[in-house]
């Protein structure tokens, strides 16, 4: 429904839309927009998995330099989008989560969108990937471009 | 999905609490695991992953009792931690420090070059940064592997029973076919007023959060002297109180080159003295006391820090050994085992743990790659601990393969060998005038032709590098014939081996003329 109401174009839907999300924002208590801390297998599931917004995973180490670089700029690129998360996974305290999705070194970032992997990079990429990435998750591409 | 560090037992539930009931392992051998490894170090997660990879169910055991100043650290063990991964990486940081002077006489521009200083926080996060890298890749690795990894410390309750306590407090219990020791061991804290309170050993010095300033290391092993050479050359005026000889069991030739080499780059030295006492000032100094065994004078001076590099001593005591049924400690407390096994049939040991046995990385874990696979692979090959090379990193290195000139001596006699030896301009050293008088190298061999090579010695640049081909060589049986056959490479140092022809039974001056004749 979503991509229905962008491809419109519209702006009074789109205020709308974005009226509407706000106030399911308050209602689920996600906050809008604010990187996610994973902290547990739980708030995994519940802000990541069970997003309807799709989530790029940054699985992050403080001792790792190129995390450093990293993590801050998918930060400043994503928390301004209304329409896509993101989550910082600490590697160190979350051992379960590194296993699952098969993270061998860090930097990694995962794309997930209703529950499913759809993107998956390893080390520190250059901002044209980071912003591609970023633009097929958030919708501004299509699927595939 | 089994709880993070929980219990993977396909056998049988592990016992959390110590029950009254005897362990329940029968005679059928139904055991949790086919092989638990005491230790996560280099010889106990090598001897793991072989035995992964032979089929075998593994359980490590790792756990790292705090040093008196309260530093841990995370599995890898001894090298990865607080051993040769951060030596080489702080000793890197002061040949960088010495490189940035010599740019200069090669013309590079360096602003300000009298103002450049180390900023130790800085380097002690990078090289923390890269541990805790190693840590995490470590255990990424074996929980890939399917190898249990348990953060506890072991200690037998019988042959086959291990008992882990964790950090907590709360005991897991354990049974396995086979155990393997690979323990390793911890620096020596010699008893002395002030020692453990007020000193520090290289448990603490590559995560040390204030610049270590002044320093005092007591002991001239190569952990003293490769300790008192970084700090040297980042900026932290040294001295080394040497009991007998710097290096014993090394060359004592080469030991000799080292020091001058040292003291030529500032680092004081005091012979035959032993530490007395360690006291802290009010203004948090230290006041260091000791004693000239040979002239019975007392010394003393103020000192930032204190670092003890007096020994180090096997970790078997925690073990409760006698639980176990092993009964083969040295007087030192290590464990005397020939093939790595001990008394106990199915009990093993590896690495620095072992009596008699070079304490070296590498040798930890070839030793315990082969142990697993005569353990699970039906091999029968040994361990050979002879002519195993190694290299002492102080800032001018020295690297060493085979017997040393006094070993050679006395297992040969003097008029059975014929030692050729040399002293060499690095190229790189004239343009910024570095000290080339303890630039020097030796090959021990067999009189009798073709001259056999009994030990190869070389104090310069890069030594570790230098000699590690020539290992291979020796353990192929290179003579003397063979090696001034081989044409060098040039310009090199270690082509110099291949230059050797001047012996020290011709009294011949050793010092070179020119290079390229």
């Amino acid at each position: 429904m979503n991509g229905v109401m962008l491809s419109q174009g519209l702006r009074s839907p789109m205020r709308h839309l974005a009226g509407l999300r706000r106030a399911k924002a308050i209602s689920t208590s996600i906050v809008h927009n604010e990187t996610i801390f994973v902290k547990n297998n739980d708030e995994f599931v519940n802000k990541v998995m069970n997003n309807d917004k799709p989530v790029i995973v940054n699985f992050h180490a403080e001792w790792c330099e190129p995390c450093k670089i990293l993590t801050p700029k998918l930060k400043e690129l994503i928390e301004p989008l209304n329409n896509l998360d993101l989550a910082v996974v600490d590697v160190e305290d979350n051992a379960e989560l590194v296993h699952t999705f098969e993270v061998k070194a860090v930097p990694a970032v995962i794309a997930i969108r209703n529950g499913l992997i759809v993107d998956k990079f390893i080390g520190l990429v250059d901002a044209d990937m980071i912003n591609n990435l970023i633009d097929r998750m958030s919708g501004k591409k299509k699927d595939g471009a | 999905m089994a709880p993070i560090g929980g219990w993977m037992c396909c056998g049988r539930k592990a016992k959390l609490v110590d029950p009254l009931t005897e362990s329940v392992c029968d005679e059928d051998g139904t055991y949790d695991y086919d092989l638990a490894v005491l230790g996560g170090g280099s010889g106990g997660l090598a001897c793991a992953k072989e035995a992964i990879n032979q089929g075998a169910k593994v359980a490590v055991l790792d756990f790292v009792t705090p040093s008196p100043q309260g530093t841990k650290w995370g599995l890898g063990g001894t090298c990865v931690n607080v051993g040769c991964i951060p030596k080489k990486l702080m000793h890197q940081a002061a040949l960088l420090g010495e490189a940035i002077h010599e740019a200069v006489a090669y013309g590079w521009q360096v602003p300000s070059v009298d103002q450049v200083k180390i900023n130790w926080s800085s380097l002690t996060e990078a090289v923390q940064n890269h541990i805790k890298s190693v840590n995490w890749v470590t255990r990424v690795d074996l929980r890939e592997k399917k190898i249990e990894y348990i953060n506890g410390l072991g200690s037998f309750k019988d042959p086959h029973t291990i008992i882990a306590t964790l950090k907590n407090g709360s005991q897991k219990e354990l049974t396995a076919k086979n155990i393997v020791i690979a323990v390793g061991g911890r620096p020596h804290y010699p008893d002395i007023p002030g020692a453990k309170e007020y000193c520090i050993s290289s448990d603490d010095i590559f995560s040390l959060s204030n610049p270590p300033g002044k320093t005092l290391v007591v002991g001239a092993g190569y952990i003293g002297l490769e300790c008192a050479g970084f700090l040297n050359s980042l900026g932290y005026s040294s001295t080394v109180l040497v009991r007998s000889v710097p290096l014993r069991g090394f060359d004592q030739q080469m030991a000799g080159m080292i020091t001058s080499e040292m003291e030529e780059k500032g680092v004081k030295f005091h012979h035959r003295c032993i530490p007395v006492s360690v006291e802290k000032l009010e203004t948090g100094q230290l006041r260091a006391r000791w004693l000239n065994t040979e002239t019975k004078e007392q010394g003393e001076d103020i000192f930032d820090t204190v670092l003890l590099a007096t020994g180090r001593y096997a970790l078997t005591e925690q073990l409760n050994l006698k639980a176990a049924g092993v009964n083969v400690l040295s007087e030192n407390g290590k464990v005397v085992a020939e093939t790595e096994q001990t008394n106990v049939p199915h009990i093993y040991a590896v690495g620095d743990v072992l009596e008699g046995r070079p304490e070296l990385t590498p040798v930890a874990i070839h030793a315990g790659r082969l142990l697993a696979r005569r353990m699970f692979g039906g091999a029968s090959q040994l361990m050979d601990y002879d002519n195993v090379a190694t290299t002492v990193f102080t800032p001018l290195e020295y690297g060493c393969v085979g017997l040393s000139e006094e070993q050679a001596t006395q297992r040969y006699g003097a008029d059975n060998l014929e030692v050729y030896h040399a002293f060499y301009k690095p190229t790189e050293f004239f343009i910024p005038q570095r000290n080339i008088r303890n630039c020097y190298l030796k090959a021990v061999a067999l009189r009798e032709a073709p001259q056999k090579i009994l030990g190869l010695h070389f104090v310069g640049p890069v030594a570790g590098e230098v000699i590690q081909g020539f290992a291979a060589a020796v353990k192929c049986g290179i003579t003397m014939e063979q090696l001034v056959n081989t044409v060098g490479i040039h310009p090199t140092v270690a082509e110099e081996f291949t230059r050797l022809n001047i012996t020290k039974r011709s009294g011949k001056d050793p010092n070179p003329a020119s290079c390229c004749s």
